[in-house]
């Protein structure tokens, strides 16, 4: 009895930190400290955002081909660099954000875990706010993270961006999710 | 404009753009403006071939795509005897739309309201109650609308609602010379990979299409990001005028494209070895036609009105990776005066190896399509010009915008009288004769007249054209 309740306190603390990392981790996207987030990323990260499909039968498919992002840590690395570019005119002046992570999720279940690996799952929407008009709009997504210990944190060693919008409504994509 | 009508102050305006072109200028205000959106809807979209997809995109019978010519959806599908269709979305009996979904696979469409329902062809093959409810009703008569003309050229299917006019070859003419060469290079051809992407933008379709008919001043100030990062070559992204390249902007037959490459060196677009040396292949094209492809290191381009494409070498999405090339399709879908929805594909050699077809892949959108290292730069540009467009400012100062780069009394510009293929070439890419030519054809369009009563560049002044 005693032990049961201290694996579930367990479960509790880790829910909890990973919680923390993913709400700092989009404290640091906002803020655009882009290369400070990329710190947190590992150095075999696949990163992918594929394109949602809007079928007749099935609410959530995506294409097994076509994507927006489908990173390695070089490729990602090299779009966040971009960014120091005076020219990088998507981001001058930066795009205004704010990202609200709700329903974190921990299992461990899924196949191919280390030890020190967590298989997560979070909601995601997040604010969008350009130049100085009063427009904004959103995107909601939810993400499947593997988060590898590092440390007293944790990097990201997989993400997967699952958009909720077949046909985007931004002029581009110029933040990371 | 229909004679005895008081003209309206769009179409005053649109009689002083003539004279406007002649100078080498275009009025900002074209760029938002609801009377010349409704104009461009009716004479130029609904009179044009407008690209519909690639017949990659449905490969078997029963494959659909819905796809859409101005406001006007349609059914992209390929039926069960193969052949591909364009139907247009709407049940014969009251109208509701009876495709679904934004893909799939379907042998018949059924409508959601009384259930009516069409063969994949568009025939009606079933109407509830029948005998009964409808019994002296021919459902032969009843089937879906196919759109008045369709044609394939190369796999890229396009359409017109006009149910006369030039046809596909026509109005492609001889710029299917340049558009050969992209398709057929490597043996089998090139397919379309994954779904278009897609995404609505606030800014005026004609911003795009000025932009892909030959606007190489710009690349390297609006995507120094991609040069400093040495994501792309100084001469695929480098100053216009200023290379050791070849550099030419072609126009031909109302159409556009803009190369540079090496002269006599084996280039091929920085495809990699094998794929030049198992796959591309001299059948289906001419010495000169392979000469060019030999040659090239890009090639940016334009099909009058709403189609682009950018086949690029020496680009990388990491610049510790070598570098490989992307081929992509595009087409810009006007949805009001100051909105438009883009759609973009992303394509690679049919029969080459998966692994570099996903390479491939990956280029285009680590370049292209909304995420892409390019492209985030562009569209908020564009956006900006269509705002300047659309208050009192424009019009009330009678704002032009210039376009005179190239004229005769602006710099030396030379044709290139050896040029290898039909159309001409301007020797260098530091002129705006693309985006005149656009205009122009947009304007005589507008005026009820034919695209190629065009004037202004040496496109008519070229003899047996
Ligand atoms: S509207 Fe389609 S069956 Fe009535
Ligand atoms: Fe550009």
């Amino acid at each position: 009895m005693l032990a049961e309740r201290e694996s579930q306190l367990e479960a509790l603390l880790v829910e909890r930190e990973v919680e923390q990392f993913l709400y700092e981790e989009a404290e640091l996207l906002d803020n655009r400290e882009l290369h400070e987030w990329f710190d947190h990323v590992a150095d075999d990260v696949n990163y992918r955002m594929p394109r949602r499909l809007m079928r007749e039968n099935t609410s959530s498919v995506f294409s097994e081909q076509g994507y927006y992002f489908n990173e390695d840590y070089g490729s990602l690395k090299a779009r966040v660099e971009r960014f120091d570019s005076e020219y990088a005119w998507a981001e001058r002046p930066p795009t205004r954000t704010r990202r609200y992570v709700t329903n974190v999720r921990v299992t461990r279940e899924t196949e191919d875990l280390t030890e020190d690996e967590l298989f997560v799952e979070s909601n995601l929407l997040v604010y969008l706010s350009r130049g100085d008009s009063d427009e904004h709009t959103f995107y909601s997504a939810r993400r499947e993270d593997v988060l590898r210990r590092r440390g007293d944190t944790f990097e990201i060693a997989d993400r997967e961006i699952r958009l909720d919008q077949t046909v985007l409504s931004t002029d581009n994509v110029s933040i990371f999710l | 404009m229909a004679a005895g009508d008081k003209p309206s102050a769009t179409e005053r305006a649109l009689q002083d753009a003539r004279d406007s072109l002649d100078e080498g200028f275009f009025p900002l205000e074209f760029f938002h403006d609801e009377d010349l959106h409704d104009l461009e809807m009716e004479r130029i979209i609904g009179q044009s071939w407008v690209f519909i997809g690639h017949e990659s995109e449905i490969p078997e019978p029963g494959d659909y795509a819905r796809r859409y010519i101005g406001d006007d959806t349609f059914i992209f599908v390929r039926d069960e005897s193969g052949e591909v269709n364009l139907l247009f979305d709407s049940c014969r009996h009251r109208g509701a739309q009876v495709c679904r979904a934004e893909q799939g696979n379907t042998s018949h469409f059924r409508c959601p309201y009384h259930g009516w329902t069409y063969k994949n062809d568009g025939e009606a093959a079933g109407i509830p109650q029948k005998s009964k409810a409808f019994k002296n009703l021919d459902r032969s008569e009843y089937g879906l609308a196919h759109v008045p003309r369709l044609e394939s050229y190369e796999g890229l299917v396009f359409a017109s609602l006009a149910e006369e006019g030039p046809s596909l070859d026509e109005w492609l003419g001889d710029f299917k010379w340049y558009f050969d060469v992209h398709m057929k290079l490597p043996e089998g051809g090139m397919e379309v990979i994954g779904e278009p992407h897609r995404w609505v933008i606030d800014a005026n379709w004609k911003t795009i299409a000025d932009n892909f008919n030959g606007d190489s001043y710009h690349t390297a100030w609006a995507h120094g990001s991609v040069l400093d990062l040495e994501l792309g070559g100084e001469e695929t992204v480098g100053h216009a005028g200023t290379g050791d390249s070849l550099d030419r902007h072609i126009h031909c037959d109302g159409h556009t494209t803009s190369m540079r490459g090496f002269e006599g060196e084996d280039v091929f677009l920085t495809y990699p070895d094998e794929v030049v040396e198992d796959l591309f292949t001299r059948e289906g094209l001419s010495d000169a036609q392979w000469q060019l492809a030999r040659q090239a290191l890009s090639f940016t381009g334009a099909i009058f009105p709403n189609f682009g494409f950018l086949h690029f070498g020496d680009t990388t999405d990491d610049p510790e990776k070598d570098v490989a090339p992307f081929f992509t399709i595009r087409k810009w879908r006007p949805l009001g005066p100051d909105q438009m929805e883009l759609w973009s594909w992303g394509l690679a050699p049919k029969n080459a190896p998966e692994e570099f077809k996903q390479r491939m892949y990956k280029m285009y959108t680590a370049n292209f399509g909304p995420t892409g290292n390019f492209e985030q730069d562009d569209v908020p540009i564009w956006k900006g010009i269509t705002d300047s467009a659309s208050g009192q400012f424009a019009s009330s100062q009678n704002l032009q915008l210039n376009y005179q780069m190239g004229l005769e009394w602006m710099s030396e510009m030379d044709i290139d009288e050896e040029w290898l293929g039909p159309g001409f070439a301007y020797s260098e890419n530091l002129e705006e004769g693309g985006m005149r030519l656009f205009h122009e054809q947009w304007y005589e369009m507008l005026a009820g007249n034919d695209r190629t009563d065009a004037t202004g560049t040496p496109i008519n002044l070229q003899e047996d054209r």
